[in-house]
């Protein structure tokens, strides 16, 4: 009997291991295990083993019905397993293609550059103001110190709506109009669209600038110096090397045009520079005494400085664009790089 | 200002390179943008001597010489006679070219063989004297290139001259900055006036009327001129400054103009009726013949310079054709005057003239330098043309032009306006290297007079610019100012700008700027109707073109354009916005109306991932875009109302958007007619909101928290069959119109039309969610409550509930 036994155990043992579909482990837990299996078979023939061996025999019995039992049970679950996953792998998706979200837009490059510069001044207490960009000739000119036929009105040429009325060709009468209603001390930057007659490769007959204005006692020219010393560090890096240089404009005085070094070629000199090695940022200065008195600041009492800039220039060499008119285009395709 | 570094030197030594120079008058606010190298006209001449000179054997007038370059021996044939052996001479070998494009070639001159040639100042165009070989210093190196043993090359600075300082638009201004700049003592042109017997007052006389526009006017007289060719030396002056040279007598007025500062007139004294001089105004539309041709119509108040009869200058601008110095001039009244510089400006704007003359009136130039340039040119015109000048000058000066004297300036001022520790010895160097003459008034105050050419000079602040711009910016330490707290109030416009940005980029929107101005027929191409507000444009009165000429009222022009424009360079899905101002026109006098808006348009894809694509944006999905942002800026109350609609839009996919009764914009498609005109395919959505109103609702917002229930919601759907012209918002509204306070929300979950919906209606389908902060809700207290609101809306809309 026992070694009927051993038969059955190899027998089930070798149908187990070639079966593959749940069925077949179904089918083979029933043939041996089921009420009519034939190990049940086995084990209802007892009565035929002799007494002595009859423990031995039923404890035989149990362990190859555990032992097949857990086998099958193992193979059932193995085999689940393995459908499942081959239900996921024929799920396979290809996850190189493109993801599928309506894609992020883009802030204009000008408008970018100009909240970086709004936020660098922020942090040194600055506010931001606005005026209008169709001006009086008034606020535009003559109360910074450009009476009409002044030869400085060349250097900066106008549209007219009216004799008296023009667009602001920068962003400079805002200042007077705030000092008109604000008593110092005073730090105010205005940003804006201007317009001057002009149009080709560097000129758009609309860009943008961003002009500051600092009124306080005891300001003096290292204080200008100090600002925007600071703001361009910020803007172009910690190593930027800048030089002031005087220049003259009508409403400050002393003025000075600020460079940086060449960030194209590091001052070697370059097509971008002209071969200089330098680039002019921005021009600033001391406000003109003759400024302060046309909004009853007493310039003995107060000084101040005054700066302006170009945004579109600033984005230009920050990104590497060589025609200004791209801005305006708004050719999406220029537009996404931003 | 185009500056020759070799006639600067004629008035200052410099020592530095043209590089260092450039860079020290950048420094000093005298900005060179360009440094241009001139050559000499010939290359391939070389310094040479003469070995030998033997008669030609077939020719007299020939001589054969063997002429050394310190390496080779050539044999010349030579026609001059100033030759002998030992001279040093310019020797243009074979392949060189001398002036007027001549390559020299091997030739053959009556049967002797020449091998180059040697040359004349007149031929090489370094002098004028063409009387024989030129001769050069005996101790010059054999084979040296000609130019560079005689130094012919030279750079040229172009200086680029601010408006206030009309003083350095001249060689000795520049000089005198330059001097210093450098410490360097001024060479000032030495002028030594010959005058013959004949005393001007008796040939001619100056009659200024109109003062206030010519405050002075001096003038020289000069006889027995002959006209011809200036010098080399006066052509090359004339040439490196960028002018033409024309004739002895024109070309020595530009060059003292150029050298002084001060523009001078020549006129042909024979063509001046009753031989004089009067000095007026024009009258209006007054017609002139100008020096160069042309037919000019004089507005009112231009300075005319006349004769006895009739006008034969425009003052300070350009002289007359009437009057010009010609071949065959013999008498010349010269001209050196002061000009009123806003006249000038004036004039040369109106008559649209910008000569270098009127560009250097309209400046200001030296009142008391008027008659140092009238000697200069006149002795030069007679030292250039053989003429004798009359004895004595006019000067009519009836209204002195007042310099600036004794301008007090404070050396406390001086350092606490530039931050600096600046000594006393310092600031007088400084003021008098430029010719300021300071006297002493009390400690630490000086009385400051320039010099009568800075006519930018008359107040400390002037002075104390002068003493930093030359003590050198970069000597300035950098300081910090001290803070003051100042904050100006916020604006709350661009707080929200910012916020809309953020939202609609993430959103997909890609941010674009356009113009403010535009085409006029803007208004045309969007239908607008007759009486349309924006159809009231600001207009440019000089534009650049007709195109962009008109002050854009409404942002919808340049998105349509910019759809326009990436479609023709192939991109046809879009979704862009633009930030900006509009602005409406107001009475004469009176500033336009700005307000700020933002304005968006989609068209096209929704994604723009290609393999996935297939959807196309609608009206929807820019409704969706907008609400979202309304949400997330927590501001409520809004409603979209198809009552009153803009003529651009698509009458059935458009509406108003209103927020608490304000009307802030509109939403829709474009309507068909308005995108033929702009020759658009495609279907393009568009919104245009006034961020001024909208602002004013940002800033009353309030955000209160509700409680949130923790009790079961119940939920009840309904389909409504109503007529096809009922708005979804209205339904929504008569809703909560009940005000049932069970009612937690109504959402629509679907809108149907076609079978089993009869044409003409469709079926709305609401769910509706029932709840009650404090209890849990029972099926029969959220029936009763859900029956008496969709009996309302059937009674109120005529609806039936569809099964």
């Amino acid at each position: 009997m026992i070694s009927e036994l051993q038969k059955l155990e190899k027998d089930a043992l070798a149908e187990l291991s070639a079966a593959e579909a749940e069925d077949q482990f179904l089918n083979i837990r029933t043939k041996y295990l089921g009420r009519k299996g034939l190990l049940t078979g086995l084990l209802r023939n007892i009565a035929q083993v002799s007494d002595n061996e009859k423990p031995l025999f039923g404890k035989l019995c149990n362990e190859l019905k555990n032992s097949l039992n857990s086998k099958i049970d193992a193979a059932l679950l193995e085999q689940a397993n393995r459908n499942k996953e081959n239900i996921l792998l024929k799920e396979k998706i290809d996850v190189t293609l493109p993801g599928n979200a309506v894609k992020y837009g883009h802030i204009h490059p000008v408008v970018q550059i100009r909240r970086e510069i709004c936020s660098v001044f922020a942090s040194f207490g600055f506010s931001i103001v606005e005026g209008p960009e169709i001006e009086l000739d008034y606020y535009n000119f003559e109360a910074l110190n450009m009476p009409k036929d002044h030869p400085a009105r060349d250097m900066q040429d106008t549209f007219y709506i009216e004799d008296n009325i023009v667009l602001r060709t920068h962003t400079s009468p805002v200042q007077v109009r705030i000092m008109e209603k604000v008593r110092p001390p005073l730090r105010i930057l205005s940003p804006g669209k201007v317009y001057r007659r002009d149009s080709d490769v560097s000129h758009t007959p609309m860009f943008h600038q961003i002009e500051g204005l600092l009124v306080d006692k005891g300001v003096n020219f290292g204080d200008l110096k100090g600002i925007l010393s600071a703001f361009l560090k910020k803007i172009f890096g910690s190593a930027t090397t800048l030089r002031f240089r005087p220049s003259f404009f009508p409403f400050t005085e002393p003025s000075a045009e600020v460079d940086i070094r060449c960030v194209m070629c590091g001052g070697k000199g370059c097509r971008v520079c002209g071969q200089s090695g330098w680039l002019e940022i921005l021009g600033s200065g001391m406000v003109d005494p003759a400024v302060f008195q046309n909004v009853n600041y007493d310039p003995e009492e107060y000084s101040g400085f005054a700066f302006g800039l170009g945004l579109e220039r600033i984005a230009m060499l920050k990104y590497g664009i060589s025609d200004i008119r791209l801005f305006f285009e708004n050719d999406i395709r220029f537009l996404k790089q931003f | 200002m185009l500056v020759s570094l070799k006639w600067l030197k004629d008035y200052v030594d410099i020592e530095l390179s043209a590089e260092e120079l450039a860079h020290k008058l950048t420094m000093a606010g005298l900005e060179v943008d360009e440094i241009k190298k001139i050559g000499p006209k010939f290359s391939g001449v070389v310094v040479a001597k003469i070995l030998s000179v033997t008669p030609h054997p077939s020719a007299d007038r020939l001589s054969l010489c063997d002429v050394s370059d310190g390496i080779e021996t050539y044999k010349i044939v030579c026609g001059a006679k100033n030759i002998a052996s030992g001279d040093i001479v310019p020797l243009a070998r074979i392949g060189a070219v001398i002036p007027g494009g001549y390559t020299i070639k091997s030739t053959v001159l009556r049967g002797e063989k020449s091998d180059g040639m040697l040359c004349s100042e007149s031929e090489l165009e370094i002098g004028d004297d063409e009387s024989g070989i030129m001769h050069l210093p005996a101790d010059l190196h054999l084979g040296l290139p000609l130019e560079r043993a005689l130094n012919i090359e030279d750079t040229v600075l172009d200086v680029n001259v601010t408006p206030n300082r009309s003083d350095c638009l001249s060689m000795i201004g520049i000089a005198r900055e330059v001097a210093a700049i450098t410490g360097q003592k001024m060479k000032l042109p030495r002028i030594k006036i010959k005058e013959s017997a004949e005393d001007i007052n008796s040939l001619t006389s100056v009659r200024i009327i109109d003062a206030d526009l010519c405050a002075r006017y001096t003038a020289r007289m000069i006889k027995n001129i002959k006209i011809k060719e200036s010098p080399v030396w006066l052509k090359a002056r004339l040439e490196a400054a960028g002018l033409r040279a024309i004739n002895n007598i024109v070309d020595v007025t530009n060059f003292v103009m150029l050298e002084m500062g001060q523009p001078l007139h020549a006129f042909d004294f024979r063509f001046l009726e009753e031989g004089r001089i009067v000095v007026r105004k024009s009258k209006e539309n007054e017609e002139f013949i100008s020096l160069d041709g042309k037919t000019r119509t004089l507005p009112a108040n231009t300075l005319l310079i006349c004769d006895g009869v009739k006008p034969v200058a425009i003052g300070g601008i350009m002289g007359g054709l009437n009057s010009e110095v010609k071949e065959d001039t013999q008498i010349v009244l010269l001209e050196s005057a002061y000009f009123n510089p806003s006249s000038i400006r004036r004039s040369a704007r109106k008559l649209a003239m910008p000569t270098d003359a009127a560009f250097r009136f309209e400046r200001g130039i030296d009142p008391e330098g008027v008659t140092t340039a009238l000697n200069r040119a006149a002795q030069l015109m007679a030292d250039l043309s053989e003429g004798s000048i009359c004895k004595n000058y006019i000067d009519e000066y009836p209204a002195k032009i007042q310099s600036a004297q004794d301008i007090p300036l404070r050396m406390e001022r001086v350092r606490q306006f530039t931050g600096t520790d600046i000594r006393v010895q310092d600031v007088i160097r400084i003021l008098r290297g430029i010719g300021m003459v300071l006297k002493r008034k009390g400690k630490g105050v000086f009385l400051v007079t320039p010099p009568t050419s800075r006519v930018d000079i008359s107040r400390e602040i002037d002075l104390i610019e002068e003493v930093i711009r030359l003590y050198g910016y970069d000597r300035v330490p950098v300081t910090l100012p001290d803070v003051s707290v100042t904050e100006t109030a916020p604006i709350a416009r661009l707080e929200l700008e910012e916020k809309i940005r953020q939202l609609l980029v993430g959103s997909g929107y890609t941010e674009i700027v356009n113009y403010s101005f535009g085409s006029p027929l803007a208004a045309d191409m969007l239908c607008l109707p007759e009486k349309d507000f924006r159809r009231n444009s600001v207009r440019i009165s000089n534009p650049l073109g007709e195109e962009l000429s008109a002050m854009r009222t409404t942002m919808l022009h340049g998105l349509l354009e910019t759809m326009k424009r990436n479609a023709n360079n192939g991109s046809f899905d879009l979704k862009i916005f633009e930030m900006g101002r509009v602005f409406l026109n107001r009475k004469e006098g009176e500033l336009a109306e700005e307000r700020n808006m933002m304005a968006g348009l989609i068209t096209g894809e929704i994604s723009d991932t290609f393999w996935n694509s297939g959807k196309t944006v609608d009206f929807y999905f820019l409704k969706g875009c907008l609400e979202n942002v309304f949400n997330d800026l927590k501001l409520n109350n809004f409603s979209y109302t198809s009552e009153i609609t803009e003529s651009f839009l698509h009458p059935g996919k458009s509406c108003e958007i209103i927020i608490n009764k304000d009307q802030i914009g509109f939403l829709g498609e474009i309507h068909p007619d308005v995108m033929e005109k702009y020759d658009l395919k495609n279907h393009a959505y568009v919104f245009e909101i006034n961020l001024d109103i909208l602002t004013t609702h940002y800033i009353g917002r309030k955000i209160f928290y509700q409680g949130i229930s923790s009790f079961p919601a119940v939920t009840r759907d309904v389909a409504f069959v109503v007529a096809d012209t009922m708005e979804a918002d209205k339904m929504l509204s008569i809703i909560y119109d009940q005000k049932e306070d069970l009612l937690e929300n109504v959402s629509i979950f679907d809108v149907y039309r076609g079978k089993g919906v009869s044409e003409g209606t469709k079926s709305l389908g609401l769910r509706f969610s029932y709840r009650a902060s404090d209890r849990t809700l029972t099926d029969s207290e959220a029936s009763a409550v859900h029956e008496r609101i969709v009996q309302k809306v059937v009674t109120l809309t005529g609806a039936k509930i569809r099964a």
